[in-house]
């Protein structure tokens, strides 16, 4: 333990770690504010492709979380961090409630693709437009590769068949920017002056969270809540630094073990 | 392009159809330039000729009227296309397909039991694309014990007049990554299917030549299967072909005319 450095920064993620759906975590609350009281950074961390930042805010504060906007890190965030740093105008094949998170960037004349989870934008006129642009050089951002997901009614296809269709049809591949991506991590950690061996994960999908950040240097928490199933720890090499049974428990052991 | 040597002794010429006798579009399509007189002078030679194309947006029967009010001088037994190959197989096997093909294509499935469906066939459907079109195909093949899905063809993309378009293989592979399943394609480049279309013109592999614009599905398919292949520079032929990494055309030629004049100045000597 000696060895390893100092913890400086906390990514935490949000559905299936702090709150379920629209209940928080009992004892979650408390267990921030010890965590705050402790001299680290702390982030919260998710892939979506359709909540702002500004929504999420709502929901956890609501919940009686005390977050900041700018302590919010999401798919869409490195999305449109990617955009910037590359100086590209993006067709954008997200949803409607996802536009806000990139206000400010030019969508005029695009010379980039970026895909979210968008049905109402997967016709076939849109995919020919997405597919000329990449065909003529654009860079396809992809903002995860979801194979599907879960309605009410049914599976439905989510981004990444689409995603995939581009990619052969072009003969290009897509960068991904969502968990389990290195770069969402390592993005994630950049405001923080932090580096992935200074910061610790903590999340309940044993793949996306833990093992993407581990992968990118930092140390993983899984707990047992969300979508977390019995064995899950076996599933990832190597295997999560710790496994515990929720956020609460998790902050405990930073506090006590890791500073 | 030294000489013609790839023109020798050669008696059938296999013709895919878009992009090299003419550009597909909303308004019919238009003939590309010496074609439909290449075609015309094929014939007069005595030269057989077999058109072996992927198109499945309309019946064979549609197809050739379009192409006869195009100029082209063929006839429904000179087209070998992917929809009766396909028929063949889902009646040997037992298969009854959910369609998802452009609707000008469904005559040709009429006579197959399309009930309580146990397979999905996938062909060009273009604005029969839509997401609820998709997610309905999907939802069938996540549901069945042994997905099968079928795709007419595994083309990137394809020419029309107002530009380059998705073709069937996009979809096909959105569909194997959904439900982590394999296609068989039905059509260009699988061999069985240029074996049919050999049958058909009557001439074996090595005496037969196969002219098409997509170097890996038109080129590179029929030269697997021992035949010469040119590429074309119309249709979707775009220059990053001329040096593909796999596929080494027997010859590049600008158009089927050109084509056509080499290979009867060839028989002339």
């Amino acid at each position: 333990m000696s060895a390893r450095r100092a913890l400086k920064a906390v990514l935490v993620d949000l559905n299936g770690t702090l709150h379920i759906e629209d209940s928080a975590v009992p004892g979650a609350q408390e267990a921030l504010r010890r965590l705050r009281s402790a001299p680290v950074t702390v982030r919260f961390v998710t892939n979506t492709t359709k909540e702002s930042k500004r929504d999420l805010l709502e929901r956890l504060t609501g919940l009686g979380f005390d977050i900041a906007e700018h302590e919010i890190f999401t798919s869409l965030t490195a999305a449109r961090n990617l955009l910037e740093q590359q100086q590209v105008r993006p067709l954008l094949l997200v949803d409607d409630k996802a536009l806000p998170d990139f206000t400010g960037i030019g969508t005029d004349n695009p010379n980039a693709v970026v895909v979210g989870l968008a049905p109402e934008h997967f016709h076939y006129e849109m995919m020919n437009r997405a597919f000329r642009l990449i065909l003529e050089g654009a860079p396809l951002i992809a903002i995860h590769k979801a194979r599907y997901f879960k309605k009410k009614d049914g599976l439905c296809l989510g981004p990444g068949p689409f995603v995939t269709g581009l990619e052969y049809a072009t003969d290009t591949k897509a960068t991904v920017v969502g968990k389990p991506e290195k770069t969402f991590f390592l993005e994630a950690l950049r405001g923080t002056g932090c580096a992935p061996e200074e910061a610790v994960m903590i999340g309940d999908d044993c793949r996306d969270d833990v093992g993407g950040a581990q992968q990118a240097g930092m140390r993983g928490i899984l707990v047992r809540t969300g979508k977390y199933r019995p064995a899950d720890e076996d599933k990832i090499n190597p295997a999560p630094y710790l496994t515990c049974e929720n956020f609460p428990e998790a902050v405990e052991h930073i506090l006590k073990q890791m500073l | 392009m030294a000489g013609g040597g790839w023109a020798r002794a050669v008696r059938g010429l296999l013709l895919d159809v878009s992009g090299v006798l003419y550009d597909s579009g909303a308004d019919g399509g238009v003939p590309i330039a010496g074609s439909a007189e290449a075609v015309r002078r094929i014939k007069a030679s005595g030269l057989k000729l077999q058109l072996c194309t992927n198109e499945t947006q309309a019946t064979r029967a549609d197809f050739v009227r379009k192409l006869r009010n195009l100029g082209f001088d063929v006839s429904v037994a000179e087209v070998t296309a992917p929809a009766p190959a396909a028929c063949h197989l889902l009646r040997e096997r037992g298969l009854r397909p959910h369609l998802l093909v452009h609707h000008d294509l469904v005559p040709e499935f009429a006579e197959i039991d399309k009930t309580n469906p146990n397979c999905v066939v996938l062909g060009d459907a273009a604005e029969n694309f839509t997401y609820a079109n998709l997610n309905e195909a999907f939802r069938l093949l996540i549901g069945m014990e042994k997905p099968v899905l079928i795709s007419l063809g595994q083309g990137r993309y394809y020419k029309e007049t107002d530009g380059l378009k998705l073709d069937v293989g996009a979809y096909m592979k959105a569909l194997e990554y959904a439900c982590d399943v394999q296609a068989e394609v039905v059509g260009k480049p699988a061999k069985s299917f240029f074996e049919s279309a050999l049958a058909e013109l009557g001439v074996p592999a090595e005496q037969a030549i196969m002219i098409g614009d997509d170097i890996v599905s038109d080129v590179g398919g029929a030269q697997r299967c021992g035949m010469r292949a040119l590429q074309v520079r119309t249709g979707k032929y775009r220059p990053s072909d001329e040096n593909h990494p796999l596929v080494k055309p027997d010859a590049y030629v600008n158009n089927l005319a050109e084509a056509v004049d080499i290979i009867l100045q060839q028989q002339q000597l």
